[in-house]
């Protein structure tokens, strides 16, 4: 990068079900004001305001425009940014490639989602092929049953393993404050949950959250400067599937697919050998339980085929030797245009310690983001502590 | 006077969009739809440089970036490699109507193609009638009755005489 780029501050909302209570406007400047506030920054202080969520969730278009005022936008430059369910990420890129080219040195970072305001079902069916696809659209459910059943398959999984997913994300969501479900369940609970498409059960998905995340990204001055605790982006990638090649029913090829290419870029730009000696924690998105271990995988956690048994032998639990998820990700909370960001800043607050209740016990210096969406790709963040490595 | 509170009353307003569109099939999927159309077969696009057979056809080939122009005919059986029970009534967005749960939704490999198409299952919601790896057959609707879309296929059948391998 030309210039190095940090996270000086964050925040998010309280994530729910229904948030009558406030409009977008004023879900979004919750955020804005957490963000502020944690940074020790004004408006002012900000040269530029990129926002973003998923595409007509919300019924409504040109969300940049008409929530100017309560993202703090008016009279700043700034754009919006609709990549689906990778935006939240997509957004903190395009506000770190303008620091590092040096055309800003402070911009916020804004991703938000009112879903229960929306029919995301029939949005989604957009996501699809409208001559091939579409008529047919299993939504996101019927896709993650597929990549389940065929993952089954191929390695002699079992539904107890997505079981032991959906159990460790609700329980480490009751550590963290802001999730939505905060559920405590146990295995027989996620196998007793309602079938939704087999081998997918209640349990087993996302749920619809409203919520919005902001991140506020320094260029190198201001973060030493104004921050006690910068949190350094030290490499970012992103990589597309082809349409209609949905890479999971691969899994048993070798050919490279969106996250494995992905990953593959970015450890290779770090010198990272062991991904899970290098990073200390990683927040990934799992819309359901069977893409966490899929992801075990495609990051280089362990071998093909062997995503299920990590998660039998705890190894990614938030005081096992690979965390993933302590905040409890995506499986807890999915506030989609927000999702994305806060798999950044929940590793983000993870290197500063500030976690909280779901902090990691070990020493927390690297972690990695990923981002899921649309048909197949991902944004991928590697943030450390320091400069230096 | 029933006195309302405005510091608690949360006013939510239903409303509904409906959004027209029209769509061009282009160059490629109209060839693919045509053909399922007036002839009942499934036509793929091979690879000149890596020979891998996609369907639908595409201009070019992602993996090599050359244009794709060698049309090949695939066969109307194939192999499942996913599926699911779905027990949710989702709503077909091109009628409006929900597919009724339970039905069985699959992917599928037709022979000769590296890719899959996915359609609904003519089998009971039953594990023990459905497994990846099963051999499906593609039925059709009756010529006159198809339109060139991908709901001209009724559902993929099994082949007879499989046992789900233990």
């Amino acid at each position: 990068m030309k210039r190095n780029v940090a996270i000086i501050g964050g925040g998010q909302t309280y994530h729910a079900a229904r948030r009558h209570d406030v409009d977008q406007g004023e879900m979004v400047n919750e955020a804005v004001r957490a963000a502020l506030k944690d940074a020790q920054m004004t408006m002012d202080d900000i040269d530029a305001v990129f926002l973003g969520n998923m595409e007509f969730f919300e019924g409504t278009h040109l969300t940049d425009c008409w929530l100017a005022g309560s993202a703090g936008a008016y009279g700043k430059p700034g754009m919006k940014i609709t990549t689906g369910g990778t935006v939240g990420a997509t957004i903190i890129g395009a506000g770190m490639h303008h620091i590092a080219a040096g055309l800003f040195d402070r911009v916020l970072c804004i991703g938000f989602e009112k879903q229960e305001e929306g029919d995301t079902g029939a949005i989604l069916s957009g996501v699809a092929h409208p001559l091939y696809g579409r008529s047919m659209a299993g939504a996101a459910v019927g896709y993650f049953a597929m990549m389940g059943t065929s993952y089954m398959a191929a390695w002699g999984a079992k539904e107890e393993h997505a079981a032991m997913v959906a159990v460790k994300a609700r329980q480490n969501a009751r550590k963290n404050q802001y999730a939505h479900l905060k559920l405590d369940i146990t295995i027989e609970d996620a196998l007793n949950s309602r079938m939704l498409a087999y081998p997918v059960r209640m349990l087993d998905m996302c749920p619809a959250s409203n919520g919005a995340c902001a991140v506020i990204l320094g260029d190198e001055k201001t973060a030493k400067d104004r921050c006690k605790k910068p949190v350094w982006i030290r490499a970012m990638d992103t990589a597309h599937n082809e349409q209609f090649e949905i890479d999971w029913r691969n899994v048993t090829l070798t050919k490279p697919i969106f996250s494995t290419a992905c990953a593959a870029r970015m450890y290779k730009r770090l010198g990272v050998d062991d991904p899970k000696k290098y990073f200390d924690v990683f927040e990934i998105y799992e819309p359901a339980t069977w893409a966490e271990m899929v992801w075990y995988e495609d990051l280089g956690l362990c071998g093909r085929g062997e995503g299920f048994k990590l998660m039998e032998e705890g190894a990614t639990a938030i005081d096992g030797p690979i965390p993933v998820n302590p905040s409890g990700g995506v499986l807890s909370t999915n506030c989609i245009g927000a999702s994305a960001m806060l798999r950044v800043w929940e590793a983000a607050l993870q290197i500063r310690g500030d976690a909280g209740g779901h902090q990691v016990p070990n020493e927390v210096n690297r972690a990695l983001a990923t981002a899921y969406g649309g048909t197949n790709w991902t944004v991928m963040t590697a943030l450390s502590s320091s400069t230096e490595d | 006077m029933n006195q309302k509170n405005t510091d608690t009353e949360q006013i939510c307003v239903p409303m509904t969009v409906d959004v027209p569109y029209r769509f061009a099939a282009g160059k490629y999927m109209a060839r693919f739809l045509t053909e399922l159309r007036d002839n009942g077969r499934f036509v793929g696009i091979k690879c000149p440089s890596c020979n891998r057979v996609q369907m639908p056809p595409r201009v070019v080939c992602a993996a090599c970036h050359v244009k794709n122009d060698e049309w090949v005919e695939l066969s109307s059986e194939g192999t499942m490699v996913g599926f699911t029970i779905m027990y949710l009534p989702l709503t077909d967005p091109t009628t409006g109507k929900p597919h009724e749960p339970p039905f069985v939704y699959g992917s599928v490999r037709l022979d000769g193609s590296d890719s899959t198409v996915e359609h609904m299952v003519n089998v009971e919601p039953d594990l023990d009638k459905v497994w990846v790896g099963m051999r499906m057959k593609v039925v059709l609707r009756d010529r006159e009755e198809r339109i060139g879309d991908l709901s001209d296929i009724i559902h993929f059948e099994p082949l007879p005489g499989q046992k789900r391998p233990q």
